[in-house]
C-alpha cells in the first residue's frame, strides 16, 4: 500500500525550438508522500518551474513531455486528454500557485468573481451556493476576512493577494499544491507570514507541497525533503536534515549553493560563489553537467554522466565523488 | 547650519563625505471629492525626516521593506527627485539646491547603480557606448584613444575582460552578473567618491550574487569609495555593510554598526525584521515561526500618530500612541528610536507633554 | 554610433523586412513608381506635355475622347489608332538655276479595318516656301493632297489636315482613276481619309474595303530664297483609338497625364509626410520629455488641429486664395503633424520613465543629450512607419481638393484629371478610361505605402516593447 501522492518516473520534457531541442527536463524521478513538502531548488533555468508545469501536464508550446510517467494517486496522467486533465486532475488533485500569480489577478474583477471563475472552470457540478460556501471557507482559512471577496485586487496588499491566490489553489481540495516562488516578491515579514500560513495549512489539511524557489534558506524553512536541480537534472535529493544538517550536502553544487547563501547570524568575510554559468541545454556537456564549474572534477566526471545513487536513507546524489566511485578515487 | 544637525551626528566633518539632514519627500496624491471641497491637500510622506552621515570609505546599508522610503531617499541623494524639505551636504557644502554649474560637479562625484542592470542601459548601446557616455557627458578624455584607454582600465577593474570580446556586445548579450559589472564600471569610470547602490544584486542569480558583492567590495576598498547600499535583504547587508540603518515608513528606526544592529537589535521593528529572515539551518520545516509583529504596514498617506510603529508593535505602551521617540544612543555608534530604551520617568513626562501639546492645539483650532 | 554599426543594423532590419510579403509588395510597387516618376519624360508619347497640359493647341491633333488602343480586340474590328510619325527620311536636290529642293518621306504601315479620322502633315520653317504634300499608296498610286506656297513663321507649327482641306484633291485623284465613281462625290460630304485608305471601287464611299499595307507620305519643299527652310516634318494619324489609356474630351492623352501625375503624387506625399512626421516627432518628444507647461500648450495646440475638420478648411482656403501646390502642402502639414504627434508622445512618455534614461540623468546628462541620444533613436524608426502610413492620406487630400477644382493649375495631378472627368461628364458618356486609371493609381500608390507602413510598423514598433 503506497502512501505516495505523486510519483514521477524518468520525466523528460523538451522544447522543440528553431535553434534545436532544448532538454529542459532530462529524466527526473522523485516521489512525494502524503503530508510531505518537497523543495525544488536551483539557479534560474535549471528546470524547476518546468517541472511544476510538467506535473500539471500543461507544457507551453513548443514544449512536449517526451518520456516518463507522472502517477497521481497511482494514475498516470501523461496520456490524458485536456478535458480529462481539467476536470479530473488539475485543481481537484494537483493545483499550482504560479510565480507572480498575485500580480496577474485581472484588475477589473472582484476577488469573488475571480474565484468563481476558477471554480466553474474546474468542476462539473457548479452551483452558486457551493461556490460561495467554498470561497468563504478558504478565504477564512488563509486568514482573510469575509469582506475581502468584494474587493478588487488593487485594493489589497501584496501579502493579501498572495493569500487570495493560495485560497484559489485550495479551492477544490487538491492533495498536492505546487508553489512556484510564492514568497520571492514579498517583503521579509510578509514572506515569513506566508510561510507560516503554508506550513499551517499543511498541518491542518494534510496537504503535500512542491515548493519551488531559488533560495536555499527558504527551503530550509518549509521543505521536508529537498531536490537540488542543475541544468535539467536532479543532482541531489535528501531530507532537510541531510542537506542543512551538520554533515552537510553531498553534491559539490549543493554545497556551493549553500555556501553562497548569506546567513544573518554569521559574519563571514567572504561569501562563496560559483564561477561560470550553467550549460546550454541544447548541447549539454558530456559527462557530469556541473563538471565544468566543479572544483572537484576529474577525468571521469568529464566523460561519464553520474546517475542518482542512494548514499543514505532516502538520500540520493548524482556525483562520482559523493558515491566514492573507484575510478574517480583512483584518478 | 550646524545648529540643525541632529544630536546623533557624531562623526567629524573631515571624515564625512555626505550628510543627509532631515530629508523629506512628500508626494501629493489624488484627492477625493470631499477633500477637494474641504480644501485638503493629502500627501504621501514617502520620506519623513531622514538624517544620516556617510563617512569616507564606509558602506552604509539602508534596510527596510518596500514602501519604507529607502529608494526615494536614494533618488533624492542622486538629485533625481527634489526634496520637499531638508538638505544634502557634500564635503561640507550644501548641494540641495544647486545651479547647473555645480550640479555637474556633484554628479561626477556621486554615482548610482540601479536594481535592474538591463533596464539601466540603453538596449541600442554597446558596452563601449555605455561606458563612454559618462566620459562624454563630463568631457573626460580629449581623444577617442584616451577614452578607450579609460574604458579598458575600468573593464579590467570589474573583471570583464578582454576588452575586444566584450566592448562590442549589446547588453542583451551579457549574463545578469556581467551586466551589473558593466553598470558598476559605468559608475566607477568617473572615479566618484560616493556610490548609491539600489538593490544591486536582487535580480541576480544566487550563485553569482556573492561574486558581484565581492567585486563591489573589492573596488570599494581599492578606491576608498563610500557606498550607500539600499536593500530589503538584511542578510546580504550584514555581509556587505559597515553600518546599517533600518527604515520604517519614511524614518530611520535604528542605526548602528551592522554587527550590533543584527546581534543586539534595540528596536522592536528591527527585531521583527531579523526574526523573519530565513536561514539555511535544519529542523524548522514543521514549526511555525514566532513573529514579534502584528498586522500589515500602514499606508504612507496615513502615518500613525506617536511612534509610527506602535500599531504593529507587540510592546506598545501609552506613550507610543502620542509621542514620537527620537533616535537615542543605545550603544557604541548605535542609536534606536524607541521608548523602550528610556526609563519610566522620561516616558511619563514625554507622554504628559505630548498630551498637553495636543490639547492646546485642539483648543486653538 | 559609427557608420558600420548602422550598416549592421540595416542588414538586420532588411533580414526581418524580407520576411514580410506585404512589405515587399509595397516596396516593389513604390520602387516602380519612383522609377517611372523620375524617368517618365522618356516614356510619354508627348514630350513637353508637362508644360502644355492645359494648352488646347498642343493636343489638337489627337482624337477626342478616344478609347485606349487595346480596346482593338484581336478578334474584333481594328479601329485605326492614333499615331505620331516622326521618322522622316530626307534628301536634298539641286535644281536648275540653283534652287534647292528638299524631300522627306515618312512610312506608315496601315493595318486597320477602318480609315483614320484624319491625316495631318505638320512642320516648322521660315519664309515663303512652295510645298507639295503627297501620299503613295501600297498599290503604287500617288495622290497629291496639296501643292501651294506656304507662309512659314519661325517657331510655329504649320499644319495641313487632309480631312479639312484635302477633300478636293482626293476626289480629283479618284476621278483620274475612274471618272464614273467620282461623279457622285461632293467635296463637302466625302470623308477624304476613307477614300485615301480604301481600294478603288464603285461603292468605296459607302462600303469601303481598306487597302492595307505600306503608305508613304512625301513632303517636298522648294527653297527659293537663301534663308527659307522647312524643319521637323511629321505626320499625325488621328485614329479612333489612342494611346494606352485613351484621350479625354480635350483630346489629351490620359497615359501621359497619369505618368506625369506620379511625380507630383510622390512629391506631395513624401514631402508632406516627411515634414509632418518631423514636426510631430519633435513636438511629441519635447512635450513628453519636458512636461509641465510646454506639454500642456503643445497638447492644446494638437487638440485644436486634431479636431478641426481639414477638408472644409482646405476647401475654404483654396476657394478664397487660389493656392499653389506649395501652399497646399504647407496647409496639409499644419493639420497632419497631429497624426504623428500622439504615438510619438506616448512612446516618449514611456521612454522618459525608463531606467536607462534615469541612469543617464544621474550621470549628469543634459536634457538635450538624453533626447538626442536616448529618446530620438528609439522613436525615429517607428516614425518612419508613421510617415509611410500618412502618405496615402496626404495624396487623397490633394486629390480631394483637386477634384473639387481647387488645386494648383500649374501641375498635373491625378486628382485634377478626375476633376476634369467629373466636370465633363465622363461617367455619363461612358468614358471609363478617363476615370478608372487615375482612381486606380491613387489607390495603388496609397496601397503601396500602407503595405510598407504596416510592415515597418510590425518590425519597428515591438522592438521598443520587448527589446
Amino acid at each position: 500500500m503506497t502512501t505516495n501522492v505523486l510519483e514521477v518516473k524518468n520525466l523528460k520534457l523538451h522544447y522543440f525550438t528553431e535553434q534545436g531541442v532544448v532538454r529542459a527536463l532530462d529524466g527526473i524521478s522523485f516521489e512525494i508522500a502524503r503530508g510531505e513538502t518537497l523543495g525544488l531548488v536551483g539557479e534560474s533555468g535549471c528546470g524547476k518551474t518546468t517541472t511544476g508545469v510538467a506535473l500539471l501536464n500543461m507544457p507551453s508550446p513548443p514544449g512536449r513531455i517526451v518520456e516518463g510517467q507522472i502517477l497521481i494517486d497511482g494514475i498516470d496522467i501523461v496520456g490524458m486528454n485536456s478535458r480529462q486533465l481539467r476536470r479530473e486532475v488539475r485543481w481537484s488533485k494537483i493545483a499550482m500557485v504560479f510565480q507572480g500569480a498575485m500580480n496577474c489577478l485581472t484588475p477589473v474583477y472582484t476577488i469573488r468573481q475571480l474565484m468563481d471563475e476558477t471554480y466553474r472552470e474546474h468542476t462539473d457540478k457548479y452551483t452558486k451556493e457551493d461556490a460561495n460556501a467554498s470561497m468563504l471557507k478558504y478565504v477564512n482559512m488563509v486568514g482573510l476576512p469575509d469582506h475581502i471577496l468584494d474587493r478588487y485586487p488593487h485594493e489589497l496588499s501584496g501579502g493579501m493577494k498572495q493569500r487570495v491566490v493560495i485560497a484559489m489553489a485550495l479551492f477544490l481540495e487538491p492533495s498536492l499544491i505546487i508553489m512556484d516562488e510564492p514568497t520571492t516578491a514579498l517583503d521579509v515579514i510578509v514572506q515569513a507570514q506566508i510561510l507560516n500560513l503554508i506550513k499551517g495549512l499543511k498541518k491542518n489539511l494534510g496537504l503535500s507541497y512542491i515548493f519551488i524557489t531559488h533560495d536555499l534558506a527558504t527551503e530550509a524553512e518549509v521543505a521536508d525533503r529537498i531536490m537540488v536541480m542543475y541544468a535539467g537534472k536532479a543532482v541531489e535529493l535528501g531530507s532537510n536534515e541531510q542537506i542543512f544538517g551538520l554533515q552537510g550536502p553531498m553534491h559539490p553544487y549543493t554545497a556551493k549553493l549553500l555556501a553562497a547563501t548569506p546567513r544573518l547570524h554569521q559574519k563571514v568575510d567572504e561569501l562563496a560563489f560559483i564561477p561560470g554559468s550553467p550549460p546550454d541545454l541544447i548541447d549539454p556537456p558530456v559527462g557530469c553537467r556541473f563538471a565544468p564549474r566543479c572544483p572537484f572534477a576529474k577525468a571521469k566526471c568529464l566523460q561519464v554522466e553520474p546517475t542518482m545513487t542512494e548514499v543514505g536513507p532516502r538520500h540520493q546524489v548524482a556525483c562520482w565523488k559523493a558515491i566514492k566511485d573507484s575510478d574517480y578515487e583512483r584518478q | 547650519m550646524n545648529d540643525n544637525k541632529p544630536h546623533y551626528f557624531e562623526f567629524d566633518d573631515q571624515d564625512v563625505v555626505l550628510e543627509v539632514i532631515n530629508l523629506q519627500k512628500h508626494f501629493p496624491i489624488r484627492r477625493h471629492a470631499s477633500e477637494v471641497l474641504a480644501g485638503a491637500h493629502p500627501f504621501v510622506r514617502a520620506v519623513d525626516g531622514v538624517s544620516f552621515q556617510l563617512r569616507r570609505g564606509e558602506i552604509l546599508g539602508l534596510v527596510g521593506e518596500s514602501g519604507c522610503g529607502k529608494t526615494t531617499t536614494g533618488k533624492m541623494i542622486m538629485k533625481l527627485l527634489e526634496p520637499t524639505h531638508g538638505s544634502l551636504v557634500f564635503n561640507g557644502e550644501d548641494v540641495t539646491h544647486t545651479g547647473k554649474g555645480s550640479e555637474i560637479h556633484y554628479r561626477r562625484r556621486v554615482q548610482m547603480v540601479f536594481q535592474d542592470p538591463y533596464a539601466s542601459m540603453n538596449p541600442r548601446f554597446k558596452v563601449k557606448d555605455v561606458l563612454e557616455e559618462p566620459l562624454l557627458i563630463h568631457k573626460v578624455g580629449a581623444t577617442k584613444a584616451e577614452r578607450v584607454q579609460k574604458i579598458r582600465a575600468v573593464m579590467e577593474k570589474v573583471k570583464i575582460t578582454p576588452y575586444e570580446e566584450y566592448s562590442e556586445r549589446h547588453p542583451h548579450m551579457l549574463s545578469g552578473g556581467q551586466r551589473q559589472r558593466i553598470a558598476t564600471a559605468r559608475t566607477l569610470i568617473l572615479e566618484p567618491s560616493v556610490i548609491v547602490a539600489d538593490e544591486p544584486v536582487s535580480m541576480i542569480d544566487l550563485s553569482t550574487r556573492a561574486e558581484i558583492l565581492h567585486m563591489m567590495k573589492t573596488v570599494q576598498r581599492e578606491m576608498e569609495l563610500s557606498f550607500l547600499y539600499i536593500t530589503h535583504d538584511i542578510s546580504t547587508a550584514r555581509y556587505f555593510t559597515d553600518r546599517i540603518s533600518v527604515m520604517y515608513l519614511g524614518k530611520i528606526m535604528e542605526i548602528g554598526p551592522s554587527d550590533s544592529v543584527i546581534d543586539q537589535p534595540m528596536h522592536p521593528y528591527s527585531r521583527a525584521l531579523i526574526s523573519a529572515v530565513c536561514e539555511p539551518v535544519p529542523g524548522k520545516a514543521n514549526e511555525l515561526k514566532v513573529l514579534p509583529i502584528t498586522g500589515e504596514i500602514p499606508s504612507a498617506a496615513k502615518i500613525p500618530a506617536g511612534c509610527r510603529f506602535h500599531t504593529r508593535c507587540l510592546e506598545a505602551m501609552e506613550v507610543c500612541k502620542v509621542a514620537e521617540p527620537e533616535l537615542l544612543k543605545v550603544g557604541k555608534q548605535h542609536y534606536a528610536a524607541c521608548w523602550l530604551n528610556t526609563d519610566e520617568e522620561t516616558r511619563r513626562k514625554s507622554r504628559e507633554q505630548a498630551v498637553a501639546q495636543l490639547e492646546s492645539r485642539a483648543k486653538t483650532a | 554610433m559609427s557608420f558600420r554599426e548602422n550598416l549592421e543594423g540595416l542588414g538586420e532590419f532588411w533580414k526581418e523586412f524580407r520576411r514580410s510579403t506585404l512589405g515587399l509588395v509595397g516596396l516593389t510597387i513604390l520602387i516602380l513608381f519612383v522609377l517611372v516618376g523620375s524617368f517618365g519624360q522618356y516614356l510619354i508619347p508627348f514630350p513637353g506635355a508637362t508644360e502644355n497640359w492645359r494648352n488646347i493647341d498642343f493636343w489638337q491633333d489627337n482624337p477626342q475622347a478616344a478609347p485606349p488602343v487595346w480596346t482593338n480586340l484581336p478578334w474584333g474590328t481594328q479601329a485605326a489608332s492614333s499615331e505620331f510619325l516622326t521618322d522622316a527620311k530626307t534628301e536634298t536636290d539641286e535644281l536648275d538655276g540653283g534652287v534647292k529642293q528638299q524631300t522627306w518621306t515618312i512610312n506608315y504601315n496601315f493595318t486597320a479595318d477602318q480609315a483614320p479620322r484624319d491625316v495631318i502633315f505638320a512642320f516648322a520653317g521660315i519664309g515663303q516656301v512652295p510645298v507639295i504634300l503627297s501620299v503613295t499608296r501600297p498599290d503604287g498610286k500617288t495622290i497629291e493632297v496639296s501643292r501651294e506656297q506656304m507662309d512659314l513663321v519661325e517657331e510655329q507649327l504649320t499644319r495641313f489636315s487632309v480631312t479639312n482641306t484635302g477633300a478636293g484633291k482626293v476626289i480629283e485623284f479618284i476621278r483620274g482613276e475612274d471618272a464614273e465613281i467620282a461623279t457622285s462625290m461632293l467635296a463637302d460630304i466625302v470623308k477624304p481619309t476613307r477614300l485615301l485608305f480604301s481600294k478603288i471601287a464603285s461603292d468605296m464611299e459607302t462600303n469601303p474595303v481598306m487597302l492595307k499595307g505600306e503608305y508613304v507620305f512625301t513632303i517636298k519643299a522648294l527653297y527659293l530664297t537663301e534663308n527659307s527652310k522647312v524643319e521637323n516634318p511629321t505626320v499625325r494619324i488621328s485614329g479612333f483609338v489612342s494611346g494606352l489609356m485613351g484621350t479625354d474630351i480635350s483630346k489629351r492623352d490620359i497615359f501621359t497625364g497619369i505618368i506625369i501625375g506620379i511625380r507630383w503624387a510622390l512629391i506631395i506625399g513624401l514631402l508632406t509626410s516627411l515634414i509632418t512626421v518631423l514636426i510631430g516627432v519633435l513636438l511629441g518628444v519635447i512635450a513628453a520629455y519636458f512636461g509641465g507647461k510646454i506639454d500642456w500648450v503643445i497638447n492644446r495646440v494638437y487638440e485644436y488641429f486634431y479636431l478641426m475638420p481639414i477638408i472644409p478648411f482646405l476647401i475654404v482656403i483654396a476657394a478664397i486664395f487660389k493656392i499653389t501646390i506649395w501652399w497646399l502642402i504647407a496647409l496639409i502639414v499644419i493639420f497632419f503633424w497631429s497624426g504623428a504627434f500622439k504615438p510619438v508622445y506616448g512612446m516618449a512618455l514611456q521612454l522618459k520613465e525608463e531606467v536607462f534614461v534615469e541612469a543617464s540623468r544621474a550621470l549628469g546628462a543634459s536634457s538635450w543629450r538624453i533626447i538626442l541620444r536616448h529618446i530620438f533613436p528609439m522613436v525615429l524608426p517607428y516614425s518612419f512607419a508613421v510617415m509611410a502610413l500618412s502618405v496615402p492620406g496626404v495624396i487623397v487630400y490633394e486629390a480631394t481638393v483637386s477634384i473639387l477644382g481647387l488645386g494648383d493649375p500649374s501641375i498635373v495631378s491625378w486628382g485634377q484629371i478626375l476633376h476634369d472627368a467629373e466636370g465633363q461628364g465622363a461617367v455619363i458618356n461612358n468614358l471609363w478610361w478617363w476615370v478608372v486609371p487615375p482612381g486606380l493609381m491613387i489607390a495603388l500608390m496609397g496601397m503601396s505605402f500602407v503595405f510598407l507602413g504596416t510592415a515597418l510598423d510590425k518590425i519597428l514598433q515591438p522592438k521598443l516593447k520587448t527589446r
